[in-house]
């Protein structure tokens, strides 16, 4: 069932016109949140080719698992929350199979790096972003992303990841102390 | 703004004090900016309703078998090892009577124990 012309603004209506097979609905949500989902995944992963892949994974993984979206979040948390675990699934995964077959395995995916940007300040900036976010710990670079990239506050940041307040405020402490480190050699 | 600058920038936006909504927009700015290829919603589309799903899930499962299958192989590999150690400490020796726990035994008491004379 397809509408010849709406707009849908409310996002109740919009999943439930993707549950009925609307594809212009789900169009519709692809393209609000995929700049945000891109943050999180190429934030985490490196701007590579590849991470397109893995955000691809997280709207098909929305879409099988949309009738079980009560509306009590934000459909925004919603996305956000698999973005996240798909990623770092995938950073477990390239870490498997990067100690089976090569120590420098990571370091030859940023061969693939596509540069967007026009500039070469802005270039560099993005560069510097990119490298120091890579060299740090998934577990802090996933509080760094939410928050440098996403804008999102502690508590938000909490409420995606599912950690106590705590958790996220003392490992923010530490990515802090991590970051000055890595910027340090950059 | 300079290398030094956003590096200053980087470190304040981990501050618990500082608005993680304006360090975003900052770097967004300078050219900090992350997004997917301009036919990502089309691909996206394309795969959610068409065959393409099926395929993702059945490279899932793959997946998971591969990561199932090295799960129990390694609890199987260290179960392997403990027993041969502790086949070595109460024999002395790993060879294959003492693997069959026959190391200490002599012909006539496997005869009686086969037999039950």
């Amino acid at each position: 069932m397809i509408k010849e012309s709406y707009n849908l603004t409310d996002e109740t209506e919009l999943v439930k016109a993707s549950l009925a097979g609307d594809k212009r609905a789900f169009g519709q949500i692809v393209t609000r949140y995929q700049k945000m989902v891109a943050r999180t995944v190429k934030g985490m992963l490196g701007d590579s080719v590849f991470t397109e892949d893995v955000g691809q994974e997280v709207f098909i993984k929305l879409y099988s698992s949309l009738s079980e979206f009560r509306g009590e979040a934000k459909l925004s948390t919603y996305i956000q929350r698999i973005a996240v675990n798909l990623t770092l699934n995938e950073i477990k995964r390239r870490k498997r199979f990067f100690s089976m077959f090569s120590q420098k395995g990571n370091n030859e995916m940023h061969e693939f790096e596509v540069a967007d940007q026009n500039t070469e300040e802005r270039r560099e900036a993005s560069e510097l972003v990119n490298k120091a976010l890579q060299a740090m710990d998934p577990k802090f670079r996933i509080i760094v992303t939410m928050r440098m990239l996403q804008g999102y506050s502690t508590k938000e940041t909490a409420e995606i990841l599912d950690l106590p307040l705590g958790t996220v405020l003392s490992r923010l402490s530490r990515a802090q102390e991590q970051l000055k480190n890595i910027l340090v050699k950059l | 703004m300079n290398p030094s600058e956003i590096k200053k920038l980087l470190i304040s936006s981990l501050e618990s004090d500082a608005d993680p909504i304006e360090v975003s927009n900052r770097l967004e700015e300078e050219g900090v900016t992350y997004n997917f290829s301009k036919s990502f919603s089309d691909r996206v589309i394309d795969r959610v309703f068409s065959t393409g799903l099926i395929v993702t899930h059945e490279v899932e499962y793959v997946k998971n078998l591969s990561f199932a299958f090295y799960r129990i192989a390694l609890t199987g590999i260290a179960a392997i090892v403990l027993l041969l150690i502790s086949i070595f400490l109460m024999e002395g020796s790993i060879t294959f009577n003492s693997l069959l726990g026959l190391s200490n035994s002599h012909d006539e008491s496997i005869v009686c124990l086969l037999t039950g004379n």
